[in-house]
């Protein structure tokens, strides 16, 4: 193969709302550069894939390398790095992005603009990249190719005169895209001389090489046997062996500047590689890393116990092993009276927690219970101390509580203007407070709401997709703390306080989240032998009661033919049954009692 | 002492509520199905000849819809096999549309002393809804028919809009027609039965209506001297079903036909459920087994709770004692101590407390390893 110059590189990214067609046109991409007949993926994307497949989404993808012979002749290396397709994961893409020059912009033909097309647009114009777009799925009956350009031309400023027309799944005008790359992305500015600069975008822990830091070299080059650190850690390695994707992990003898690659130095923890941080070498550092570090905070919390005490240890190995491969998940072991010894996690918003549960029940065959997530609440206390309180059992007594804060969103939302009604109701019942509004197009209405956190994690997301049949779409960013009149909404069940059940909410909420908890857990908890009030109550006095009646029918029928077995049988599933319910005190909670006090039908 | 079960798989038609062994179209396989049977119980009965037989159970299907010669055959069989006791309750389930004079003088042949017979509801409609083919008039004849042998009746509750008042007078009904023995089975709408398309629809009545139909039973009988003997079985005392009692008290039993269970020798096994089946392996010179568990250790001192709890005389932990060689209150420590609340316990006993009974899943499931 001939020696590459690097003005024939072009490292890009695609980016796109969900469903907009993203993974499809990096795979056509991908064919058509002839590298592999299908995506390639490494074990490591394989564990998330039924996750990826049941949401539609995608988590993450390895960067692929590719060949392109352009028209002009010359043969270009295209790096394509993918982004995280979530708003839970925004700082990793913004950080995905600042690897790359240039950014390819999908945008559905028959969808237009949407929140998160948006959003990515100005992750991507604050990186400084070149942006290309793209029309996608124009061989669709709904789509409207011309009016999607005028939408993107109206609400970004871009110009779309000369924005391919693709459909990536029917494989039309791909080519197009791929010669576009060429001459409308810039090629990497290159420094080779200066000292190492390389951008972490991502990693994992691999059980052989230690981790692996996915990186973005900007200044300088590093090869194998260099010492290297990075400005966040004061840890030093020794560089193992660096590489290309193509799109496995491909070994080369060096990476410099301008290349996408990977670098291996028997790193023990992605703790020590995270991503937004600069690599650089020991000998001849860097004088300052690139800009933009930030890091990752968690900001919703839940606890997480075994459903099965006894399995705490077990627990205890699977948070570790995830955390070795995931920065931004955060834990402290925690007691809780009714759940016993646990966790409480944090998580970079609710997919990532739905996607940690789901891996440590599914990767390590674990049954958790976790309880329903909290966000970080700022509790000034009268001794002028300020404490952040992550788990609601933990809110001192009112009397030592000077006043709290709670951490606020600004959201944006796109929707067809025939629903900017229910959004704003709904938004007024989640205590949001207008900002703005305009029209993105004759179709297409933005608003904007400033929103507190803790009621975008309570049922906010069915809420807005039930309301606009599935229309809107929904971004936020964090945008600080506010003052604001909270109280601890406690739980009884059977006469017994049950911290795990226990939430902060607004006081004005109090009773009506009050009452429809209660409801919702006379519905979840089965009948048992004995009536179980139960009761919602803030500051010690009950606001509202249910009432789980006493079992009076569990039996079973004739046994006929004496077909006992049978019936053991049937005992042995109730039993079964039984296993997957929490004692408190003396009643039992089926296990997802915890989380579904949080899908409560709004009033 | 061991028992004998016998099933005839056939009726004049399908029940809405029915998911048991039964096919009102294969009437025909009838000679086929019974020289199977024959075969069956003569070859089992060469394994088991060593044993004293004390009861015979024909259910069903309808045992009284199939021609009574091959019942007198069964009969005649078990005589000429094995031992079966003198003082043996032979019990023949009866449909009250498909009993007359001339089956009972066959009957009679045969020796069997004991009816039971399947009123379910002495209210026409109801008895129409869930698929019957009998009105009231029907058992009422039948009683009369069978008039002088030890009778007993089946009541449904948990029907459609049925009332107490119903109910009331299907026990009356049963009691007039000199019924002695009352088995009381709340509806249970399984999956695939026509029935269960109402139990989805919310046309049955609610597991707490059940509850109250039932403790309304329960005393009603009780006035009448019918007593509890088990969870859904009363009667004046002295007529208690010695068959099924063998079933509680984990006794040994041996089932003919379609999909029967037994209890041999420290083995459960239970025949398959279709006719051409169980035809088939018999032809081949196969026994029918469809399954087959060899209870022991914990299984087995569970079976013996299950099964006991299910009674009012509860645990007999004496016999627990000489049955396993171990101590009742030691094996099972845990779960008595979690469920003293529902249980009397005594030193020679333990039961579930009369107002418990009902809800007695809950409590032996706790006594489950």
């Amino acid at each position: 193969m001939a020696e590459t110059t690097k003005k024939n590189i072009r490292n890009f990214c695609i980016i796109a709302h969900i469903d907009h067609g993203k993974s499809t046109l990096a795979d056509r991409l991908i064919e058509m550069t002839g590298q592999v007949s299908e995506r390639d993926m490494d074990d490591r994307l394989l564990d998330s894939m039924d996750l990826e497949k049941e949401r539609g989404i995608t988590i993450k993808l390895t960067p692929v390398r590719m060949f392109y012979t352009a028209s002009d002749g010359e043969e270009y290396i295209f790096n394509l790095i993918d982004t995280p397709g979530h708003v839970d994961f925004s700082y990793e893409v913004s950080r995905s992005l600042a690897a790359c020059e240039g950014a390819i912009l999908v945008v559905d033909a028959t969808q237009g603009v949407q929140a998160q097309t948006l959003a990515n647009v100005y992750l991507a114009l604050e990186n400084d990249l070149e942006i290309l777009p793209v029309i996608n799925k124009i061989d669709l009956a709904s789509a409207d190719p011309d009016g999607t350009k005028a939408e993107i031309e109206d609400a970004i400023g871009l110009d779309c005169s000369a924005a391919p027309l693709i459909s990536a799944k029917a494989g039309i005008n791909i080519k197009e895209v791929l010669e576009k790359i060429v001459t409308m992305l810039p090629p990497p500015k290159c420094a080779d001389e200066a000292p190492l600069k390389a951008l972490i975008f991502d990693s994992y822990y691999d059980n052989f090489k230690g981790v692996i830091c996915f990186v973005r070299i900007k200044e300088g080059s590093v090869k194998v046997g260099d010492r290297i650190k990075t400005f966040m850690s004061d840890k030093q390695f020794d560089v193992t062996e660096v590489g290309v994707f193509s799109p496995g992990l491909t070994p080369k003898s060096s990476l410099s500047s301008g290349e996408v690659g990977y670098i291996a130095a028997s790193i023990k923890s992605v703790q020590d590689t995270a991503v937004g941080d600069t690599i650089t070498l020991v000998d001849n550092p860097a004088s300052e890393p690139l800009p933009g570090y930030k890091q990752a905070l968690p900001v919703v919390f839940s606890g997480v116990y075994p459903l099965d005490g006894s399995k705490f240890n077990d627990l205890k190995e699977a948070i570790l092993k995830l955390k070795l491969n995931d920065a931004s998940l955060t834990y402290e072991a925690e007691n809780s009276m009714a759940l016993g010894f646990g966790f409480r996690c944090g998580f970079l918003g609710l997919l990532h927690m739905e996607i940690i549960q789901q891996r440590i029940e599914r990767e390590f065959d674990i049954e958790i219970i976790t309880t329903a997530p909290s966000v970080s609440y700022k509790v000034h206390l009268t001794s002028g101390e300020v404490i952040d309180v992550e788990n609601p059992s933990r809110l001192p007594e009112p009397s030592l509580i000077d006043y709290m804060e709670e951490p606020i969103i600004l959201a944006n939302i796109y929707s067809p203007p025939d629903y900017v009604g229910p959004i704003m109701e709904l938004c007024q019942e989640k205590r949001g407070i207008f900002l703005d509004m305009t029209y993105v197009d004759s179709k297409r209405v933005r608003l904007q709401y400033k929103l507190p956190l803790n009621e975008i994690i309570f049922d906010f997301f069915d809420g807005l997709k039930s309301r606009t049949r599935g229309y809107a779409s929904f971004d936020y960013e964090l945008s600080g703390y506010e003052k604001s009149d909270l109280v601890k909404l406690d739980m009884y069940l059977n006469g017994d306080i049950c911290d795990a059940l226990a939430i902060i909410v607004h006081k004005e909420k109090a009773y009506a989240r009050g009452r429809a908890i209660a409801e919702k857990l006379k519905e979840v908890i089965p009948r048992q032998m004995f009536e179980i009030p139960i009761q919602a109550a803030v500051g010690g006095k009950i606001i509202a009661r249910e009432t789980v009646k006493a079992l009076r029918k569990d039996v079973l029928a004739k046994c006929y033919g004496g077909d006992i077995t049978r019936k053991k049988k049937l005992l042995e599933k109730q039993k079964e049954g039984k296993k997957k319910m929490r004692r408190l005190g003396t009643v039992e909670i089926p296990s997802e009692a915890f989380m579904s006090i949080l899908k409560i039908d709004s009033e | 002492m061991a028992g004998i079960y016998i099933h005839v798989p056939f009726c004049a038609s399908k029940c809405s509520y029915c998911d048991f062994a039964s096919f009102p179209k294969e009437f025909g396989k009838q000679e086929a199905y019974f020289a199977c049977l024959y075969k069956e119980m003569r070859s089992r009965f060469a394994e088991y000849k060593d044993k004293t037989y004390e009861t015979v159970y024909f259910g069903g299907g309808t045992p009284s819809f199939a021609d009574p010669k091959f019942i007198l055959g069964a009969m005649r069989l078990i005589r000429e096999c094995v031992k079966l006791s003198d003082s043996a309750e032979i019990t023949l389930e009866v449909n009250p549309g498909t009993i007359d004079r001339n089956k009972l003088r066959i009957y009679k042949q045969a020796g069997i002393t004991r009816f039971s017979i399947g009123l379910q509801s002495s209210d026409d409609k109801l008895l129409k809804k869930i698929g019957r083919i009998h009105d009231r008039e029907d058992f009422v004849k039948a009683c009369d028919i069978l008039k002088g042998y030890n009778l007993s009746a089946d009541v449904m509750i948990g029907l459609f809009d049925q009332t107490k008042e119903s109910v009331k007078d299907t026990i009356d009904c049963a009691i007039n027609g000199g019924v002695k023995h009352i088995s009381v089975y709340a509806l249970t709408p399984e999956v695939g039965t026509p029935i269960y398309t109402d139990y989805l629809n919310g046309e049955l009545p609610d597991s707490d209506e059940v509850a109250d139909m039932y403790e309304y039973v329960v005393k009603y009988l009780d006035g009448l001297g019918f007593k509890r003997y088990e969870v859904s079985n009363f009667a004046i005392p002295g007529f208690e079903s010695r068959h099924n009692l063998n079933y509680w008290r984990r006794g040994e039993y041996i089932g003919f036909g379609v999909g029967a269970s037994s209890f041999m020798n420290g083995r459960r096994f239970t025949n398959v459920f279709t006719i051409d089946e169980y035809v088939h392996f018999l032809l081949n010179g196969k026994y029918a087994e469809a399954s087959s568990d060899v209870i022991e250790g914990e299984d087995a001192k569970f079976e013996f709770v299950m099964l006991a709890l299910r009674t009012s005389v509860g645990a007999d932990v004496n016999k627990y004692r000489s049955a396993f060689g171990s101590d009742f209150f030691t094996d099972f420590a845990d779960a008595l101590k979690s469920q003293k609340a529902y249980l009397d316990i005594s030193a020679d006993s333990v039961k579930i407390k009369d107002e418990y009974l009902y809800v007695q899943n809950n409590i032996i499931v706790a006594f489950m390893k």
